[in-house]
């Protein structure tokens, strides 16, 4: 049970600055995913919160206390990592119980706890085993073991389902989940899929070179991404977007014009867009329809029918992709011209010279 | 610049296989698909058989006879004579008491040998390596300088090592100048023990702390990261995480510096010629005297020495195969 506050915080390798001075706060008993594309530091801020990397610059405080300068054990933490990393050369009971060892822990007090975490994630009989006889998957559960028994504070996942294949992804993804409620501990988790960062978060960071781009709830996120990068990063399919220009900017909402001079409009704030002002309209897959005449005619150029769902790859007459995501199947073929129409509400506009979104004007499913 | 070399490759290549295509298909057409491959095998089987198994071969009928002729058939047949010869001792601990006395002193100098330096070789590359494995500067640096004694040759190390012992060395020399005594290093009898397990240890560890040094670096950086979050002190990252994983590399560093110990021949013989008396002469040398260098030349005493030896080798082999494969099932 913690309060995780990240004041400033820098990290640099040598000459290059990799984290750019991170503020947040993580809520105690919070889900809180880190995510963003390779290389965005995600894994560095982790580590850093772990304790496995040093603290550059700024002030890292667990329940207001600064732990910059304290050891990665003694900050109460606990990690599960991308690789299980699990002693080789240990039983599953050796693996957990090591660190309770470490800090010497009463022997009847370790079996207990062996004994309840080993229940918990299904792993009793597999306690002798050596981590060379178990599967990916009973490989995680050890992971997630070692750091259950250890009562941690915080629980920090490095990307930990990326070893696994899609369909057991799936059900560690509930587990861990389900391990969150149960245990009600503050977790921290990194991962690049974005699908696991809205499945399974309170809150999710997305970071970008170093910097949070965004931190919020997933629908927040989703609904009202601060920029094009979050705009694109979060959501599946990706969200479409269109290089526009600015025509009118009222308090009521903007229109924008396309290259090829299709008008569209957007149901957001203008904050500061003028008229000639490029800028790029987003709008989720989703969100199109398709079929109306009045919408604007785009070609087909590729359909897949999920049989539940179907998804349209089109091309508008300016050349711009544009995917299109139906309920259920459809009979439009490859090859067709058909028209979409962009739902106002939906749609969202970001400034072109920094990508900043405008505020919707209605937010949510609900309306 | 590569395109001429691997064209003329190329081209030696497939003179070679039109050379050799036509011959070996007729062959081929002999022998089967199958027994073809004892054609390819055929000259490496020669060149073992006449240079490795054969003589390994005729010293059982070395060891089985006596005199000192070197015919086999000018040699009269004497059954373990020479066995119960080596072997007949009052007390193998005082090799005065043996019939052949020069024998056991080397046994007794090798067993010693063997136990120190082995033992303090694997301590020091052990260290050498954890201290190399560490981020350190100039780690490249120190990495071949450790390495490169086991690029000389075994005389140039024990010319080397003499130059600094002798009387009037550079050792000597630099005590001197501390107006400190001087020590007749390789005359006097524990001394020259000591120099030649010292000097065999700097000749080997190189060799060793690299075995140890790859073996160290195969242990994954995560494990050591789950143990530093886990608290493990480093006593105990090291007793229950690095030794534990490093045992496979040590059990083949044991069985080979035990063998090499065990045959240690070359720099101790340049350096002390076994002296002085026989205070640091070895087992190899033994043979080597016994049956070469001295007259009569005892070829039969020599190989029954040299099967006992390799007996020796062979149980420790076997021993050590053993540890390896019940510590890879495990």
């Amino acid at each position: 049970m913690a309060v995780l506050e990240l004041d400033g915080l820098i990290k640099d390798y040598g000459d290059v600055r990799a984290i750019h001075g991170v503020d947040l706060t993580i809520d105690n008993g919070e889900f809180c995913v880190f995510v963003g594309p390779s290389g965005c530091g995600k894994s560095t801020l982790l580590r850093m919160i772990a304790g496995l990397e040093e603290i550059s610059g700024g002030e890292l405080r667990i329940d207001g206390v600064r732990v910059n300068e304290q050891r990665a054990s003694e900050r109460g933490l606990a990690m599960v990592f991308q690789t299980y990393a699990l002693y080789p050369h240990m039983t599953v009971r050796q693996n957990l119980a090591f660190g309770l060892e470490n800090i010497r822990t009463p022997k009847p007090e370790i079996v207990r706890r062996v004994e309840a975490a080993a229940t918990m994630l299904q792993i009793g009989p597999y306690l002798d085993r050596r981590p060379k006889q178990l599967s990916g998957g009973q490989r995680q559960r050890v992971a997630i073991g070692r750091a259950v028994v250890r009562e941690p504070r915080v629980f920090l996942f490095d990307e930990p389902l990326s070893n696994l294949d899609a369909e057991l992804r799936v059900t560690m993804r509930g587990e861990i989940a389900g391990l969150h409620r149960r245990l009600g501990n503050t977790m921290i988790y990194v991962t690049h899929d974005q699908v696991e960062a809205m499945t399974m978060a309170d809150k999710i960071v997305v970071l970008r070179d170093g910097r949070i781009e965004q931190a919020g709830t997933p629908l927040e996120l989703y609904n009202q991404p601060a920029n094009s990068f979050v705009a694109g990063f979060i959501g599946s399919p990706r969200m479409n977007f269109v290089d526009v220009t600015v025509r009118e900017a009222e308090a009521g909402g903007v229109v924008v014009s396309d290259a090829a001079g299709n008008d569209y409009r957007a149901a957001v704030a203008p904050d500061g867009l003028e008229p000639g002002d490029a800028a790029e309209l987003g709008i989720r897959p989703d969100h199109l329809i398709v079929g109306d005449a009045a919408g604007h005619a785009v070609t087909v150029q590729s359909v897949e029918q999920l049989g539940g769902e179907s998804y349209l790859y089109c091309e508008t007459g300016a050349g711009t992709p544009l995917t299109v995501h139906l309920a259920g199947q459809t009979g439009i073929r490859r090859g067709e011209t058909t028209h979409v129409v962009f739902r106002p509400d939906y749609t969202h506009l970001f400034r072109k010279s920094d990508g900043l979104g405008m505020k919707r004007l209605v937010v949510g499913e609900a309306v | 610049m590569f395109a001429p070399v691997t064209t003329a490759i190329s081209y030696l290549y497939r003179a070679a296989f039109e050379l050799f295509e036509r011959p070996m298909l007729a062959v081929q057409k002999m022998t089967g698909a199958q027994k073809i491959a004892w054609v390819f095998l055929l000259p490496n089987l020669l060149i073992f058989g006449l240079f490795t198994f054969l003589p390994i071969f005729l010293n059982f009928f070395y060891a089985t006879s006596g005199s000192d002729r070197i015919l086999l058939s000018e040699r009269p047949y004497v059954g373990l004579e020479n066995f119960s010869s080596l072997l007949a001792c009052e007390n193998y601990l005082d090799p005065n008491s043996c019939q052949r006395d020069i024998f056991w002193r080397a046994v007794h100098n090798t067993s010693w040998f063997v136990v120190l330096q082995v033992g303090f070789m694997i301590l020091f590359s052990l260290v050498t390596a954890l201290v190399l494995n560490r981020n350190i500067p100039l780690r490249g640096f120190f990495r071949s300088v450790f390495f490169y004694p086991v690029l000389l040759s075994p005389v140039v190390v024990a010319l080397i090592w003499k130059w600094v012992l002798q009387r009037y060395g550079v050792l000597n020399a630099g005590l001197e100048t501390q107006g400190l005594p001087i020590v007749n290093w390789l005359v006097e009898a524990d001394w020259a023990f000591f120099w030649i397990v010292f000097v065999s240890i700097w000749a080997h560890m190189g060799f060793y702390t690299l075995i140890l040094l790859a073996g160290l670096q195969a242990i994954p950086a995560d494990v050591y990261e789950a143990a530093e979050m886990d608290g493990a002190s480093k006593w105990r990252v090291f007793s229950k995480i690095t030794m534990p994983l490093l045992m496979p590399t040590m059990v083949v560093v044991l069985v080979l510096s035990l063998i090499r110990a065990v045959q240690a021949f070359d720099e101790i013989f340049v350096l002390t010629g076994g002296g002085p008396g026989s205070a640091t002469l070895l087992l190899l040398q033994f043979i080597y005297e016994t049956g070469f260098a001295f007259r009569p030349q005892l070829y039969g005493l020599a190989a029954a020495a040299s099967l006992l030896m390799a007996a020796v080798l062979m149980v420790l082999t076997l021993l050590q195969l053993r540890a390896a494969r019940g510590r890879g099932e495990g």
